[in-house]
């Protein structure tokens, strides 16, 4: 296997991706009730505080609340921030000096409503800032920096602990995605086994009972039927050959037997001869279809060697009728094939260039050897074929108008793509100024097995 | 003397007949057998050929040859067969057969391909390098053709040809005959590209002298570089 398969990168991405997402939400979740919680407690606090602070006052007023913030600031802890201030605004008491600039003080005794965030001596706070009865102003704040602190590891677990899981996920989806797509590759083997011909192939091995083993199942049924197609193909060809060739000797036979009127009887033998070689086609090229990308029956050939004697079967055909030839076919090129296809494909095609060409057309055949394949390439200087006709130029009967005069049954391109395909050689029909070029590819042996 | 006698293993009466006629055309006798069992019980008798029929009753005669050839028969097996592209064709000859021939078939194909089989079996094929008619001679080693004292210089297909021509001398040579043997083609390319071939190849043989080809009207060729012989038989 060359390089990682492109789906189980994806599949694994997608799962850590997935998990990583579930998990971060999960944790974004716990953060916010922590930090809720962690708020709560420090509004408790400082309810506390304030509590505190009103029984004093209640008491003594302002004196006793000077002498509390004395006291608390003497043994002061980071996390609480008292400040009382006199009414001009110089610091009675406090555990810090100043008064923080972003707290207006307010009214509403000592209740903890209305506590703000602010920051002030390097960390926030949570306080609240009041003016008591006769113009005291009174800050009590609690610290946030522990709580803060505490998110932070808290945020910065997350953040390690998502990547850490990230990595995980992904490991475990990896692992996930190789061994499904290992199983998904097996019945891809399969089916590159089958499309190399062997139709008879199949998974070894009992079936798994999860959904694999039935889609291996499924593969299994579908290939059966294929082969049963193939073969019913082949007994009905011959079945059609017997029932339609059997009836048809008894009249050559028949024909024979009669004397005299000669010209009567030579056209009907050459009638049944070309009813017959129709049927042949259409039987050849259903046989080679079905036979398609099968190696069963090919054999290495020098298909230079193959095409030459049929080239030299036509040529004096062709030079009959004016045509000028020219083969440039380079020796020793193997390929695994049928030499009367070969023939048979390479004979329809002149037999087409031998038809349509007028005289002084010419007519090429080469075979080169390219990167990947052998390319059969042949071109003629004739009519070629009408545009319209280019895409379907290959199907059964399909004959373009200006040929009807043209006696044909439009079945030869139709055997040479059957051929083409029985040995797995791609066909083109490059487009060209004048004339009809046909270029195939042919793997090349070895190259494929 | 006794007759020659070819087995025919056919199960379509109407078709064995028509064998049986061309058959005794020849000269020969024939004996029918209508089931491939019938076939292989008979052919251990004395025959020279023996046509085979493919979807007989009891299997395919082509799978039988190796039986038939088990049996001790000595016999030239010709395939004679609805099975008749190409394919099949070459099948039956790679499985043993003497020579495959398609139904529906000419009479007289059929008797060109007993004729020349009936020889194969009766002459080993000349390994005398020299095939002399007269003033006509091949060469086969030099790959030769002289006329008289001219020699004619032919391609190495019309050579072949040629050969092919004078191996079968005096007898009707088809066009079917011809691309099996001397291109050992077995389709049926639909125009007669081997016409063109005779055609030149007689044309060289006229220019020197030599009527040798003769064409048999819709059957084939014949080779007969003497001039007949007065009362030489033609069948049919």
């Amino acid at each position: 296997m060359s390089g990682v398969p492109k789906a189980t990168l994806r599949l694994a991405a997608v799962v850590a991706l997935t998990v990583t997402l579930l998990s971060l939400g999960g944790m974004a979740l716990q953060y916010r009730i922590v930090a809720d919680r962690l708020e709560q407690q420090t509004l408790g606090l400082l309810k506390a505080d304030l509590d505190g602070l009103a029984s004093l006052y209640e008491q003594r007023r302002i004196i006793a609340l000077r002498q509390a913030i004395d006291y608390r600031a003497a043994a002061a802890s980071p996390g609480e921030m008292l400040v009382l201030l006199a009414r001009d605004g110089t610091v009675l008491a406090g555990t810090h000096d100043t008064w923080p600039e972003a707290v207006e003080p307010q009214g509403g005794g000592f209740a903890p409503e209305g506590a703000l965030r602010f920051a002030a001596h390097g960390q926030n706070w949570l306080g609240v800032g009041r003016i008591l009865p006769g113009g005291f102003p009174l800050l009590v704040a609690r610290g946030l920096g522990s709580v803060e602190g505490t998110l932070l590891s808290l945020r910065r677990a997350i953040v390690a602990l998502g990547l850490g899981m990230l990595a995980a996920a992904a490991l475990v989806g990896w692992i996930m995605a190789r061994q499904m797509l290992a199983r998904i590759a097996r019945v891809n083997a399969l089916a590159d086994r089958v499309a190399g011909g062997d139709l008879a192939a199949r998974l070894p091995g009992p079936r798994s009972d999860d959904e694999f083993g039935q889609m291996e199942s499924h593969v299994h049924a579908m290939l059966d039927r294929i082969e049963a197609l193939n073969r019913a193909t082949h007994r009905l060809s011959d079945t059609i050959a017997h029932e339609l060739r059997t009836p048809l000797n008894r009249m050559l036979q028949k024909l024979a037997q009669v004397q005299g009127h000669e010209a009567v009887t030579d056209a009907l033998r050459a009638d049944m001869r070309a009813a017959i070689r129709v049927f042949d086609a259409l039987l050849d090229i259903s046989r080679a279809e079905a036979d398609q990308g099968q190696g069963g029956g090919l054999l290495p050939l020098d298909l230079a060697a193959a095409l030459a004697e049929v080239w030299e079967l036509y040529a004096p055909l062709a030079e009959d009728r004016g045509l000028t030839l020219h083969l440039d076919l380079r020796p020793g090129l193997q390929v695994l094939g049928d030499r009367t296809l070969i023939g048979q494909m390479l004979a329809n095609l002149m037999d087409n260039a031998v038809k349509y060409c007028r005289p002084g057309d010419q007519v090429t055949l080469t075979l080169t050897e390219g990167a990947d394949h052998h390319i059969l390439r042949l071109a003629d200087t004739g009519p070629g074929l009408p545009d319209d006709l280019r895409a379907e130029a290959f199907e059964r009967f399909t004959r373009a108008p200006r040929d009807l005069g043209t006696p044909g049954h439009g079945l030869g391109l139709a055997l040479v793509r059957a051929i083409a395909a029985r040995h797995g050689a791609k066909l083109a029909l490059p487009a060209t100024g004048k004339g009809f070029v046909i270029e195939m590819l042919w793997p090349k042996l070895g190259a494929n097995s | 003397m006794s007759m020659d006698r070819i087995l025919i293993v056919e199960d379509d009466a109407d078709t064995a007949t028509a064998i049986a006629r061309v058959v005794e055309g020849l000269a020969c006798a024939a004996v029918i057998a209508p089931t491939l069992a019938d076939g292989l019980a008979e052919a251990s008798g004395d025959f020279r050929v023996i046509v085979l029929d493919r979807m007989l009753p009891g299997g395919d005669g082509v799978d039988a040859i190796a039986r038939f050839r088990a049996g001790g028969s000595r016999a030239m097996i010709l395939v004679l067969s609805a099975l008749g592209r190409a394919a099949n064709r070459v099948e039956g000859l790679e499985k043993g057969a003497d020579d495959y021939l398609p139904k529906p078939f000419e009479p007289e194909e059929l008797r060109a391909r007993l004729r020349a089989l009936l020889r194969r079996s009766a002459v080993d094929l000349s390994s005398n390098d020299l095939m002399a008619f007269g003033d006509f001679e091949i060469r086969l080693k030099a790959r030769t053709v002289h006329i008289g004292r001219q020699h004619v210089p032919l391609s190495p297909k019309e050579f072949e040809l040629v050969t092919f021509f004078a191996r079968n001398a005096g007898q009707v040579v088809t066009r079917m005959q011809l691309l099996e043997q001397v291109w050992n083609l077995h389709f049926d390319p639909g125009t007669n590209v081997v016409d063109v071939h005779v055609g030149r190849l007689r044309r060289k043989l006229e220019a020197a002298g030599s009527q040798a080809i003769q064409t048999a009207r819709g059957e084939g060729y014949v080779f007969a570089p003497l001039p007949p012989a007065s009362g030489s038989k033609e069948a049919g």
